[in-house]
């Protein structure tokens, strides 16, 4: 393959999997500057690891393997990053206001956005793995695909999920009794 | 809240971003080309200072040592032997310091996050092993100022004993240091000082995350 063709691909495979990027950097920056960087380190990573691609795996195996590798490095070193990052001045992923509003009505969807915002924030209290397990989850991930990614067996995975579950079932419902 | 509900306001939030998201094709390209080598690049600027010093000192020493052998005098034999010790573990030190940087730029990310994360791990504990070889030069800074003219002949019994002294002390301190400065003794507020300085940051900070892995895999 020619290194044009290549990057082409690449540039295909990135646009058909943006979505995985902007939610594990939601999940592991805490800020937009930090999103922005980290989805750039991930792309980065990415690129770099393209041409050993391995098929038998699909392209979203491979993505969250590095996203998720990436991002846990960049949790420890984040206070560092400028130190570390040459940032770009613009965002790799752009997001048209647009695309928030959604058909449903402003009840339902305040109510929803605010579910959403606990969700969020009761992810960024997890542990890191943890945190990584339970994003697997929200995507729809099976737990053959989690246990490739994590590196764990689907017994270990199931047990966690229910774990984290049982957890957040008792956060929310304790901040609807409240 | 059921827990199906969870994965459906997961799903039902990103498909509303999905639609909307859209990639800077632009600024994409720009980072393939950009971005080839510079995570190499950004790691150099991120310990560059250090290197440079690092790399300024030891022309200082080797400078010092070409001398002395240049204009050699049985006289400098403490020096040449002390300052060449002290070149070579910085030396040592430092190329094991550039070759794990370089080693853990050079992971592809695209393993198992079990895998990847205790090969970082691994790294990066070797990286301190290496790096405290340092410490090994202490005793050499007691004897680069002897002289064969006057040591051991010329100076007393009471000098002696305080040069072995000070020598002895210097090797139990550097002894003492090199074991002490592992990841064994990191609740030590110093010695997490002196791991973080030389790059263990990261596994400080990860401690947490490999408790949680070994508790999943137990």
């Amino acid at each position: 393959m020619t290194e044009k063709a290549q990057s082409d691909l690449f540039i295909s495979v990135i646009d058909t999997h943006k979505g995985i990027l902007h939610k594990v950097a939601n999940v592991y920056a805490r800020d937009a500057e930090s999103k922005k960087d980290l989805v750039q380190e991930i792309v980065a990573q990415l690129w770099k690891s393209f041409g050993n691609y391995d098929p038998q795996f699909k392209y979203s195996t491979w993505i969250y393997k590095v996203a998720l590798n990436v991002s846990l490095a960049w949790s420890r070193k984040e206070h560092n990053r400028s130190k570390h990052v040459r940032p770009f001045p613009e965002d790799l992923l752009n997001l048209a206001s647009a695309g928030e509003r959604g058909d449903t009505s402003t009840d339902e969807r305040g109510a929803d956005e605010t579910n959403f915002a606990r969700l969020q924030q009761f992810i960024l209290e997890l542990k890191e793995l943890d945190r990584a397990i339970l994003l697997l989850y929200l995507d729809e991930r099976s737990q053959k695909e989690m246990a490739e990614i994590i590196g764990i067996t689907t017994t270990n995975i199931s047990t966690r999920i229910n774990r984290i579950k049982g957890t957040l079932r008792q956060k929310f419902t304790q901040l609807q009794d409240q | 809240m059921e827990e199906t509900n969870f994965v459906l306001l997961w799903k039902e939030h990103y498909e509303k971003i999905d639609q909307s998201l859209a990639i800077n094709k632009r600024l994409l390209k720009e980072l393939l080309t950009e971005k080839a080598g510079s995570s190499i690049r950004s790691l150099i600027r991120g310990k560059a200072a250090g290197i440079v010093a690092a790399v300024v000192w030891l022309v200082l020493l080797s400078a010092s040592l070409a001398v002395a052998i240049v204009h050699y005098s049985s006289a400098a034999n403490y020096f040449i032997v002390s300052i060449g010790a002290i070149f070579l573990i910085n030396v040592k030190a430092l190329y094991d310091y550039i070759r794990h940087l370089l080693l853990i730029n050079s992971i592809r990310y695209d393993g198992s996050v079990r895998d990847i994360q205790h090969k970082l791990r691994r790294l990066r504990e070797s990286l301190i092993r290496h790096s405290r070889v340092m410490v090994l030069q202490i005793p050499f800074w007691s004897t680069f100022e002897l002289s064969d003219k006057w040591f051991p002949g010329q100076v007393g019994a009471g000098y002696i004993l305080f040069q072995v002294l000070l020598t002895g002390s210097f090797v139990w301190l550097a002894l003492w240091l090199y074991k002490k400065l592992s990841l064994n003794d990191r609740h030590n507020r110093w010695v997490r000082r002196f791991l973080s300085g030389i790059g263990g940051r990261e596994i400080l900070n990860a401690e947490k995350f490999y408790r949680e892995l070994e508790e999943l895999e137990a």
